[in-house]
């Protein structure tokens, strides 16, 4: 039904932000993790931090069809967002510690800490929480106009 | 080389409106019918929708919160219309009956 196409959208954008708040959870969890992967030298890796890639959803087969052949279909609004892919961020360095008492430090007693900054997880969170709420409005405002239009002639 | 008269085209294929036979009274009851019947399955399929997003939370399935508020939100708003449209069918019939004779 073409009166939930905005609602479809909005959905979506939750479903996507929801993701992105478990991804900062994982990352969240993830501060102290020393052993996520085993590199190919047989060493233990530290947890990466994960982010997630959003792109706009594209339409259906249908839609395009419709705009091809001339008719009226919904090609310029889009289907929503989707997450493409949950990144790892291979750009930041480890963080190295020193602490030479830790099972998986090296020969010199650095320990390879995971390239999570809690600092930066926070404010991605506060951005995913506030994207949420930015949606829900969206929802609401838009529910509320349906509700509008069903009193039109009251 | 002849050419031949435009006339010659029959004018019920052009404009089928024209050709278009009269509705009767029945069959503007059966039309109106089928689209209550119509809207009352999608109102149907909203709730029922609803209904089993509602269960798969309690269960513990995989469903997200908000997708289960949505699908009732949106059970809601289609079981308000049908309300609306209900109102004003009865409206307009209990406008005729009080005609007076």
């Amino acid at each position: 039904m073409s009166i939930f196409t905005s609602m479809n959208t909005t959905s979506s954008a939750l479903t996507a932000q929801r993701l992105r708040m478990d991804v900062i959870s994982s990352n969240m969890a993830n501060v102290d993790s020393t052993r996520a992967t085993v590199n190919e030298n047989g060493e233990w890796e530290p947890y990466r931090r994960k982010s997630v890639v959003m792109e706009p959803k594209e339409a259906g087969f249908s839609t395009f069809l419709n705009t091809a052949i001339n008719r009226r279909g919904n090609h310029s609004i889009g289907q929503g967002v989707k997450v493409s892919k949950i990144q790892e961020d291979e750009n930041t360095p480890f963080k190295m510690v020193y602490d030479p008492e830790h099972p998986d430090a090296n020969a010199d007693g650095y320990v390879q800490l995971p390239n999570v900054d809690p600092l930066r997880e926070m404010v991605d969170l506060i951005s995913a929480t506030r994207s949420y709420e930015a949606n829900v409005t969206v929802f609401n405002a838009n529910k509320s106009m349906l509700m509008k239009s069903l009193e039109i002639g009251k | 080389m002849a050419i031949h008269s435009i006339n010659s085209i029959n004018p019920g294929l052009l404009s089928p409106s024209l050709s278009k036979k009269q509705i009767t009274p029945s069959d503007a009851t059966e039309n109106f019918s089928q689209i209550l019947s119509k809207t009352i399955d999608e109102v149907n399929r909203a709730q029922i929708q609803s209904d089993r997003m509602t269960e798969k939370l309690v269960r513990g399935e995989n469903v997200d919160l908000h997708q289960v508020m949505i699908a009732s939100q949106k059970a809601s708003i289609t079981l308000q219309t049908t309300m609306e449209v209900r109102n004003k069918v009865v409206e307009a019939y209990q406008e005729i009956m009080r005609m007076p004779m």
